[in-house]
């Protein structure tokens, strides 16, 4: 299709990371601003790359905000690669990717469920990966994460998360997770961590499916795009 | 005479179809005595009710254009606004709710809250229009005013607490309990006009007692001092509790309900005090100006009839003796005789007649102060205008026009047809904003567009009856457009020899597709091999191929076409034969340029209750929709969507039975995007059927 420099460049190919069939929870952390949902864009679009369907569930954002990312990512992709037919990749991203929003207090399993078999049933969307930014971690209870654990099971759903923490809350789990998710982590098969450098962004893989953290695994990223930068 | 602005009120009455609005209005100018004998909707006497004035409307029993009334009601002058009830005619209901300062929200008590209702009510939210809710028909069979209270609360999310507790109900109907003066109130007289205020009836006291508590409890927090007499266990006084009321209305934080039955003549006088109790005065509205000599910065209008006149043209109608333009003022005063400056051209108008709207009667008045609604002759304008004083240069922020989406052809059966039928055109355009019309060069038809089918099909409605222009009316049409998706050579010979002076040309180049832009021009000739006064006959030439291409007739964007070779003859070359020259040449390498079909794509918005997010999105699916999002907003869900406009025919009609005619849709144009292989291949064929019949 002449995107391989797209695939060869996405940290999560790199990583082989949500690459298998099987259902995974995933979290991208790191403080606010650092390009948590431009990450999440990634995971996305690397997705459909596979041949996915992903649904975009953005909690407290507006759907034309949404998808102001995919479209400022992609173009920065594209100005940056050169791939052989930019509007067939527009349009397949369009195609394969929804979005789905929702108010802050609204963000229920039940709710979400409801929503998305609407769609599975009738065939209209059958979503393999869901990217969920903007979950409130500081007020959400244990159950709920269980709950759509649990839902991403029954699904065959690959289910990933942002979460921001704060350079003041200095608590961390055993794994290495800082709050506020140090309580929950058990229910992550991955984790990463994004940190800031000079110019670039590090990508740390805190917990990668109860396996240690290979060194040398952590890649440097573009900031604007979340890609692996040049050289 | 200073008018005193807090005792004037201009409402809007929204509703369903059928909850019985144009009666209650009839009822309403009834009793402030602007008419002397009612009429009914559907009436036996023939006459009609008087707030109805077209005769389209009058045959369907609903109401179509929204005309402005005056009445007044103990001391207070009250301007009505009838505004429709018709999905496909929200332009008409949002005109009317921009210069509402509150409504009266009307509800059938058995149909209870229906998908008008849910349509209306959120454009006031958007709006910010404080209202009051009327159950109506509480004399019907099944009436439950209890329940359509609890209907506002959950359907619309209102803090909807009832005023008023119905005395019997269905056709025992006899009065209403006022749980704010805590009296019964019951209607005598032929015609109700004679009110009698009673003992609450013993059977019902202590619900009353009860439903008091319950108002209290409500509205205590809109007021300090209602607060205050609760907690000291005082017996609060009835101003008191208005004031708490009218304080939750105008925050949009409570929805009073009362009820009654307008075709009874029950509770119609206590609706009309809750407006002057509890809907607000132009004061109490912020609107806001914009400053045309200060980049448009918004600036709050002052309500003062002393400043410098701003006016906003809301509506015109083509009255029996010339235009007719309902205007609201919202700071100075119109003036008989004055010169006022319209703000988009920049005119300057004389203000001949100065007339307060009743329906089809009108009043001859001097002048109008700031904060009322009136009418002008005879002043050449758009709806939507504002109108200023000469001394400044404002303009009321422009209503949002949404694009017509889609487009017919119409045919007049004879002379006297077309003549009425350009009549007739130019007035609509005026009239609504959303409504255009253009001849096609290519088949010399007329063309109308407008926001969906049921909109078109009034338009004709009315153009039969009121203008007698009998037309005929084509299929709705989208319009398809091509272009080229390869580059392609051309070199081309235009030779023809019969005796005389012929014609030579030849032109060679290529089209290559355009990523931007319609139509681009590129002359690389050089050594003269065309002479210089012959390029611009190829540029035409060109332009001309662009009209139609080969596929579907279509007009073809996105070309550019390079001339990069030619040749000419002294004698036999001229401007007509390098023009056939091009678009010889055009035509040649169009056919190898892979041409294909492009189509208009709209983005589609479709709000309805979150139960029927399944059914909308299914509908969205077969119509070759893709969905971009969907987001909830309380009990409601938006589904985005990029449909082609070819698939959206009929779609309302289908989202109506779909949804029980509880979810509303949005278009807009979004881009030209190339058609399916098989949709295009249809086309085509159709295209060649209907060149074969020609």
């Amino acid at each position: 299709m002449g995107y391989e420099p797209l695939a060869n460049k996405n940290p999560l190919r790199v990583l082989k990371i949500g690459q298998e069939r099987t259902s995974e929870m995933g979290l991208v952390m790191a403080r606010a601003g650092l390009g948590k949902t431009a990450l999440l864009v990634q995971i996305a679009l690397d997705s459909i790359l596979l041949g996915n369907r992903v649904i975009h569930v953005s909690i407290g954002e507006s759907i034309d905000k949404t998808r102001v990312w995919y479209d400022d990512i992609l173009r920065h992709i594209l100005q940056e690669e050169s791939v052989t037919r930019p509007h067939e990749l527009i349009d397949m991203v369009q195609r394969h990717r929804m979005i789905m929003t929702f108010k802050e207090s609204a963000f229920t399993r039940p709710r979400l469920e409801e929503r998305l078999n609407d769609m599975i049933m009738q065939d209209i969307f059958k979503p393999n990966c869901l990217v969920i930014d903007g979950f409130d971690f500081e007020t959400a209870d244990r159950s709920t994460l269980e709950d759509i654990r649990e839902m991403a099971e029954t699904m065959s759903l690959h289910v990933w998360f942002s979460a921001v923490s704060h350079r003041e809350d200095t608590r961390v789990s055993s794994a290495g997770v800082p709050a506020p998710c140090h309580e929950v982590d058990d229910l992550f098969d991955t984790v990463i961590l994004l940190k800031p450098e000079k110019n670039k962004i590090r990508l740390d893989i805190v917990k990668n499916k109860g396996e240690a953290p290979e060194a040398g695994v952590d890649l440097d990223l573009d900031p604007t795009t979340m890609m692996i930068q040049k050289g | 005479m200073k008018r005193d602005l807090n005792k004037v009120r201009n409402i809007g009455i929204s509703a369903h179809i059928d909850s019985g609005k144009t009666t209650l209005t009839e009822r309403i100018l009834f009793y402030t005595q602007r008419i002397h004998a009612i009429h009914e909707v559907r009436g036996k006497d023939g006459v009609g009710a008087t707030m109805d004035s077209m005769e389209l409307e009058k045959e369907r029993g609903i109401t179509i254009q929204s005309a402005a009334t005056y009445c007044s009601w103990k001391n207070h002058d009250i301007n009505i606004i009838d505004t429709p009830g018709h999905v496909d005619f929200t332009i008409e209901v949002e005109r009317a709710l921009r210069v509402l300062d509150g409504a009266v929200l009307i509800l059938c008590s058995v149909g209870g809250v229906q998908s008008q209702s849910i349509t209306v009510n959120r454009q006031m939210t958007r709006y910010k229009v404080p209202r009051i809710a009327f159950v109506n028909k509480c004399d019907r069979t099944g009436a439950n005013p209890k329940r359509v209270t609890q209907q506002l609360r959950d359907k619309l999310g209102l803090n909807a607490i009832m005023l008023q507790l119905p005395i019997g109900l269905e056709s025992e109907l006899e009065g209403i309990v006022d749980l704010v003066s805590m009296k019964a109130v019951y209607f005598d007289g032929d015609q109700g006009e004679t009110i009698r205020y009673e003992e609450i009836p013993d059977n019902m006291k202590a619900e009353a007692e009860e439903k008091r508590e319950e108002l209290l409890d409500a509205v205590s927090m809109f007021s300090d001092e209602l607060m205050e007499a609760i907690l000291e266990e005082r017996a609060p006084s009835e101003e008191m509790i208005m004031d708490a009321i009218r304080k939750g209305t105008l925050n949009l934080e409570f929805t009073p309900v009362l009820m009654g039955s307008a075709y009874k003549n029950k509770g119609v006088q206590p609706l009309l005090d809750a407006v002057n109790d509890y809907l607000p005065c132009p004061t109490d509205v912020e609107s806001t100006a914009l400053d045309l000599n200060n980049n448009e910065a918004e600036q709050p209008v002052t309500n003062n009839s002393d400043d410098p006149l701003i006016a906003l043209a809301f509506k015109l109608e083509e009255g029996r003796y010339g235009q007719l333009t309902y205007v609201r003022t919202y700071q100075g005063t119109i003036r008989k005789g004055e010169a006022i400056v319209n703000a988009r051209t920049g005119k300057k108008v004389k203000v001949g007649r100065l007339v307060r709207m009743h329906a089809d009667q009108m009043e001859e008045i001097e002048e109008a102060g700031a904060g009322d609604i009136v009418a002008l002759f005879g002043i050449d304008c758009a709806s939507g205008d504002s109108f200023c004083d000469e001394r400044i240069n404002v303009s009321m922020s422009s209503m949002h026009v949404p694009t017509p989406v889609i487009s017919l052809a119409i045919r007049p059966v004879d002379n006297k047809a077309q003549n009425n039928m350009s009549k007739a055109l130019n007035r609509f355009g005026k009239e609504d904003p959303t409504f255009k019309t253009f001849v096609d060069h290519e088949t010399n038809e007329t063309i109308i567009s407008g926001m969906g089918e049921l909109h078109l099909e009034v338009y004709i409605e009315r153009m039969k009856r009121e203008y007698k222009a009998e037309v005929e009316v084509g299929a709705p049409r989208v319009a398809y457009r091509e272009t080229i998706s390869q580059r392609a050579d051309f070199n081309y010979t235009h030779k023809k020899q019969t005796g005389g002076s012929g014609q030579f040309g030849r032109v060679a180049g290529y089209l290559e597709p355009l990523e931007e832009g319609e139509y681009e021009f590129v002359d690389q000739i050089v050594g003269g091999s065309i002479p210089r006064e012959y390029i611009p006959s190829c540029d035409k030439g060109f332009q001309k191929s662009m009209e139609k291409g080969i596929l579907t007739g279509s007009p073809i964007t996105g070309v550019r076409v390079v001339i990069n070779d030619g040749s000419y003859h002294t004698v036999d070359s001229s401007d007509v034969a390098f023009q056939l020259a091009a678009i010889g040449g055009y035509k040649e390498a169009y056919a190898k340029a892979s041409p294909v079909v492009k189509e208009p794509i709209m983005k589609v918005a479709v709000e309805g209750p979150s139960e029927f997010q399944g059914a909308i999105m299914g509908s969205i699916n077969q119509r070759r929709g893709i969905i971009v999002g969907t987001f909830e907003e309380g009990n409601y869900t938006v589904v985005e969507a990029e449909v082609p406009l070819a698939e959206m025919f009929g779609y309302s009609t289908v989202l109506r039975s779909l949804t029980q005619g509880k979810a509303e849709f949005t278009m807009e144009f979004s881009s030209y995007k190339q058609v399916p292989k098989s949709v295009s291949e249809e086309l085509i064929k159709a295209y060649q059927e209907e060149k074969k019949n020609q």
